[in-house]
């Protein structure tokens, strides 16, 4: 690892900063704000009616975080659960009908998730569904299971089955080949495809709203109204929570990653060679 | 309030909704029964229930006024749990009583919605709401006039008691005093001052509901008043003629509109948020309290005020009703009931809290209910009610807004 300092990781880290810092500190002003004129660099004047009404107003805010990341959490594990045999299947076998099965599986990431939401809606109607976590859970599987299955897949296609075979001839069954030669091969891919999975299911409003029909409360369905209506000044500052409960969900998962790494006794960047 | 289009889905719904909807008799029975019952023995029913509130929820204002104000009294005077439920528009619950209607489902979670205008006339000609339940509310039939074209109609839709009236709105110019020194009095001095003032002035690109609204109050002025828009759009032959004048107005101003009118803002808030940073001088509002509002808020600034034409302008009314398959509808009739009570409404007046106006009519209260509602501080950036009173405009039928819609898009728009 090289560890000097050169002049490209310093425009590296100003440009990263420009494109990703600034945006959050607009926010955070604009999240501040009472009143916010042109030509004014900085408002004229700042309070807390945001964050007051957020933190500590009837807003509902926590109890929404928690649902949003209760959601993510089970619809990420459903999703790794289908993904990778799924995956495996896709990898390794040929079979008639497969690019269909492809198809369908990528089918949600060009098709517009609004014309889905309609039907599931009312088939989840009559299953009683609607206005619960599960039902939520369910719809939510649609546009993040693509992104879990694509991930997955690309892991697969580097890991050939020579090592598998060893084990095998060695005596190791099906449930200790997947636990200790193709798993840990697949991780960086799950994680990837989890993260992708927990953000696209955090920030999901319309089919959220549509199938939890308002009694499933996360916190996108409690910003847009905000958003679209237009008050600055309480978008900011969800949006912030937003982006604080994102960042905080996604560093879980590296500390979650990075332990099993350790435990495993491998160096979090050292896998991967084949 | 918040009325917008209803698209596609819904008329997809619409073919599908002649499916079944079986519910018990009995249940059936016991609605029936909410309708005719005497209204102590509704309070009663009402006792303990969770009553679920639909309703836009982009406003700090009016959550906190429903969550703070309402909530608390409703739950210490009748033990009614009064939960709100933010949606971004109300088309949203329309779109999905009609779907639990597609599905048979009897117990849904809405027990109030609030909605008004085209929202009102697809859940009623799709039969998604309860039933002619107003003329049961103590305080409908001691403080509403029910004769008032303003009650009695929504958006020129009859409302046969399907919803209870909670607030009326009327449109207003908001502007700042410092940049416009004396406002413009009619459409004729408005163009005057665009012309003057290139760049200061724009509004919203239609469908928005207040640019709409706008040239509404333009249609009115130029084609020589509303009258004659009381029947519906399909018996005047002429009207594409008659519609000329508003076209060749908004025309008229458009190169002289912020960024030369070659684009508008597309909604409200857009404009609104101009307005905020100083970009433009004016902005509008179907709410005539808002700016007030926003004052308080510190995001317009204190110099900001508002104005009428003399030919008055376009007002309306917002209505809260009860969804066919409320599970709590007795509790949704006296929380609704409470809502119309003069404290409530004149709670609701102030900005503090809102900044809406009252629905009750002002001469049907007691001389102290009165005197409470003519004390409210409305702020210096709201017109005296009784000048928004006496410069009322009643709104046009739903199926003019629709050929105006399209005609802006053609005639001005494009060109």
């Amino acid at each position: 690892m090289n560890t000097t300092i050169s002049p490209l990781k310093i425009i590296l880290f100003l440009l990263g900063f420009v494109i990703i810092g600034l945006p959050f500190i607009a926010l955070l002003l604009s999240s501040l704000a009472a009143g916010w004129r042109w030509p004014d660099l900085i408002p004229a004047s700042f309070s807390f009616r945001a964050w007051d009404y957020i933190l500590f107003g009837s807003a509902r805010t926590w109890q929404s975080i928690g649902t949003s990341l209760l959601i993510a959490l089970i619809v990420t594990i459903v999703n790794v659960v289908l993904a990778v045999p799924a995956a495996n299947a896709l990898v390794r076998f040929q079979f008639r009908g497969k690019w269909l099965a492809e198809a369908i599986l990528f089918a949600p990431i060009i098709i517009p998730p609004f014309v889905a939401v309609m039907g599931i809606h009312l088939t989840f109607l009559r299953f009683g569904l609607t206005e619960t976590i599960l039902g939520v859970v369910l719809a939510h599987l649609s546009p993040t299971l693509p992104y879990m299955v694509r991930a997955v897949v690309i892991s697969y296609s580097t890991l050939s089955t020579e090592r598998e075979n060893q084990a095998r001839m060695l005596g190791a069954g099906p449930l200790l080949r997947f636990y200790y030669i193709v798993l840990p091969h697949l991780l960086p891919g799950i994680a990837a495809g989890a993260s992708l999975s927990i953000l696209i299911s955090l920030s999901q409003y319309l089919i959220t709203f549509i199938i939890g029909s308002g009694q499933v409360v996360t916190l996108p369905i409690l910003l847009f109204p905000f958003i679209s209506g237009g008050d600055p000044a309480i978008g900011s500052a969800y949006s912030l929570m937003f982006a604080g409960m994102a960042i905080l969900a996604l560093l879980s998962l590296d500390v979650a990653l990075k332990n099993y790494y350790k435990k495993k006794g491998v160096r979090s960047n050292g896998e991967g060679g084949e | 309030m918040m009325i917008r289009k209803i698209t596609a889905p819904v008329l997809l719904g619409l073919t599908m909704a002649a499916c079944s909807a079986q519910s018990s008799e009995e249940a059936e029975r016991e609605e029936e029964n909410l309708l005719t019952a005497d209204w102590q023995e509704i309070t009663d029913k009402a006792e303990g229930q969770e009553v679920n509130m639909y309703m836009w929820g982009g406003n700090d204002n009016i959550n906190r006024y429903l969550d703070d104000w309402v909530a608390p009294r409703l739950k210490e005077m009748h033990d009614i749990e009064l939960s709100r439920v933010p949606v971004s528009d109300a088309q949203d619950f329309i779109n999905q009583l009609l779907d639990e209607k597609t599905a048979g489902k009897t117990a849904g979670s809405m027990d109030i919605i609030w909605i008004n205008g085209e929202n009102f006339k697809a859940a009623k000609d799709n039969e998604l709401l309860f039933g002619d339940f107003s003329g049961q509310l103590p305080n409908f039939n001691s403080y509403i006039n029910p004769e008032a074209p303003e009650i009695s109609h929504d958006f020129g839709e009859p409302v046969d008691g399907l919803e209870a009236p909670w607030g009326k709105a009327q449109f207003v110019f908001v502007h700042d005093e410092q940049k416009v020194g004396t406002p413009p009095k009619s459409m004729e001095e408005l163009a005057d001052w665009v012309e003057k003032n290139p760049g200061q002035f724009t509004y919203p690109a239609l469908p928005d509901f207040t640019g709409s609204a706008f040239i509404r109050n333009v249609l009115y002025e130029t084609t020589g008043g509303h009258e004659q828009y009381e029947r519906p759009a399909a018996q005047i032959e002429d009207l594409e003629s008659r519609l000329e004048p508003m076209w060749d107005y908004l025309n008229d101003i458009e190169p002289y509109l912020w960024r030369n009118g070659e684009t508008y803002p597309e909604s409200l808030s857009k404009l609104d948020q101009l307005y905020a940073s100083g970009e433009v001088a004016m902005t509008m509002s179907y709410d005539p309290a808002l700016a007030a509002s926003e004052v308080l808020k510190g995001r317009f600034p204190e110099s900001t005020r508002t104005f009428l034409l003399d030919a008055g302008t376009l007002s309306n009314t917002h209505f809260l009703s009860i969804p066919f398959n409320s599970s709590d509808k007795a509790g949704a009739m006296v929380a609704i009931n409470e809502m119309m009570s003069p404290e409530a409404q004149t709670a609701k007046l102030s900005p503090e809290n809102w900044g809406d106006l009252s629905a009750l009519d002002l001469e049907k209260l007691s001389p102290e209910q009165q005197a409470a509602m003519n004390n409210v501080e409305l702020g210096e950036a709201t017109l005296p009610l009784e000048e928004l009173e006496n410069n009322r405009l009643p709104e046009l039928s739903s199926d003019y807004i629709e050929i105006l819609e399209k005609g802006w898009m053609e005639n001005v728009a494009k060109e």
